[in-house]
């Protein structure tokens, strides 16, 4: 009835699927980061939430891979990318430089803690 | 405040290394590096912030908000139903024009359901997670999962049954696919034994699984 | 490089002066077919509902158009969003519940079609 192939990964509703996990995991420090900045993306018109579902939409098999919160952070790049916004290669150096600011941070901080 | 590449999340990631006070909160952080989608979203938040688009500010506060506000008023919106009936008439008629009588701004158009002895309402998004987020916060884990959104539309029964909830057969189970312009809130039966109670009283036993359909509040 | 979009400011889907949105084709009650048709691209009509028959249970009003909102378009001309009432025993095969459960989607006017000739 409906054409296998026709269906997008995010298209579950009927499908057949597991028992619920009815436990509220939380979120972490990041994903509530993402969450909000998405938000406040949304709510100042840098992009439509419309935009933000059809990048996650189109992300094939990576859809089932990554987990709600990654599909929100790639969702993000991707449309703010495509306006114009941000440009991807500025994208990358500055993913590079926090992760250099994050182990440059952690030597520190265990640097001060000192021997025990 | 603005310009300096360092703002609120970086400045939480530097205390999470030395006291634990925020663990809960920070799963993830501390130890192993951040991965490459808390990068993604770190680094987009501050291009964004320098070329003036938005700032940190907003952005902690919006997430405050959806933690510590947006989540009570969904309750506080229902017991007011469940204490005044002409306000009941006009959430069940318009929902947001009736958050606007309590003060509370709702972004989308608001459709209120109503469990009767006849009928019982569950909410769901099969296509992403759309939620009445103006009044309930973030949405829980299960209402994003794949299980949730692929079965509570076909076998709504058996999904009730696994949160605990049995709906008898002689009443009807209405399921709402959340999956365009509308939000949903529903307005579960004020249970027995609560007469007198006030509206604090009653919000409290209003939980954010009775508003979504999947439990029933108990007094 | 880093200029800001000229769309900054004021919000998607905002007003157009271009289309007017067609006028509601549709009243509460009138029995409706979901389109059975499987375009490319971001579409709001779930595949479990294509080609179920059910019946409009309101209007809900003019909304910008998400197939085009989502591709950073301003949605318009404007689309008539309707909610649809279907018995569950009429959209899945084999549906376990009681006969009377109902399921409500919501649908634009250009994924429906009038049902009377069908039955």
């Amino acid at each position: 009835m409906i054409a296998g192939n026709s269906r997008q990964p995010h298209d579950m509703g009927g499908l057949e699927a597991g028992p619920i996990d009815t436990v509220d995991h939380g979120m972490a420090f990041w994903e509530r980061q993402t969450n909000a900045l998405r938000g406040v993306v949304v709510r100042s018109g840098l992009a439509t939430l419309d935009e933000l579902r059809r990048a996650n939409e189109d992300l094939g098999d990576r859809y089932h891979e990554l987990t709600y919160w990654e599909k929100a952070a790639v969702g993000l790049r991707t449309v703010l990318v495509e306006r114009g916004v941000v440009d991807d290669a500025e994208v990358e150096a500055r993913m590079t430089e926090i992760l250099a600011r994050c182990t440059a941070a952690q030597e520190t901080a265990v640097g001060d803690r000192g021997p025990e | 405040m603005s310009g300096t590449a360092i703002d609120a999340p970086d400045h939480d990631h530097d205390h999470d290394h030395e006291v634990d006070e925020h663990a809960p909160q920070t799963l993830g952080d501390g130890a192993a590096p951040p991965s490459e989608f808390e990068l993604t979203s770190r680094a987009l938040q501050e291009l964004l912030q320098e070329q003036g688009l938005l700032t940190a500010d907003q952005v902690r506060r919006y997430m405050e908000a959806l933690e510590d506000e947006y989540p009570q008023r969904g309750s506080q919106v229902v017991a007011r139903a469940w204490v005044d009936p002409e306000f009941k008439r006009l959430l069940l008629e318009d929902g947001k024009a009736a958050c606007a009588v309590m003060g509370i701004p709702v972004g989308s158009r608001l459709i209120a359901v109503e469990n009767t002895p006849d009928e019982h309402n569950v909410i769901v998004c099969t296509l992403c997670s759309c939620y009445p987020r103006d009044l309930l916060g973030t949405p829980p884990t299960w209402y994003k999962s794949d299980n949730y959104r692929s079965r509570v539309v076909h076998e709504p029964r058996a999904v009730l049954q696994e949160f605990g909830t049995v709906i008898p057969d002689d009443v009807t189970v209405r399921v709402h696919d959340s999956n365009a312009d509308m939000r949903y809130v529903v307005v579960p039966m004020r249970p027995a034994g609560t007469d007198g109670w006030s509206e604090e009283q009653l919000a409290a036993i209003l939980s954010r699984d009775t508003l979504v359909g999947v439990a029933l509040p108990s007094a | 490089m880093m200029t800001a979009p000229a769309a900054v400011g004021s919000p998607p889907g905002g007003p157009s002066s271009f289309t007017p949105a067609p006028a509601a084709r549709f009243s509460v009650g009138d029995r409706v077919r979901v389109r059975v048709t499987h375009p490319p691209g971001h579409r709001r009509t779930p595949s479990y509902i294509r080609g179920k028959v059910g019946e409009i249970e309101r209007i809900c009003g003019e909304f910008p158009n998400p197939e085009e909102l989502a591709y950073g378009f301003d949605g318009e001309p404007r689309r008539t969003l309707y909610r649809v009432r279907f018995m569950q025993a009429d959209v899945w095969a084999h549906y376990a519940g009681s006969a009377h459960d109902m399921l409500e989607v919501e649908l634009y006017q250009h994924w429906l079609e009038p049902a009377a000739d069908l039955i």
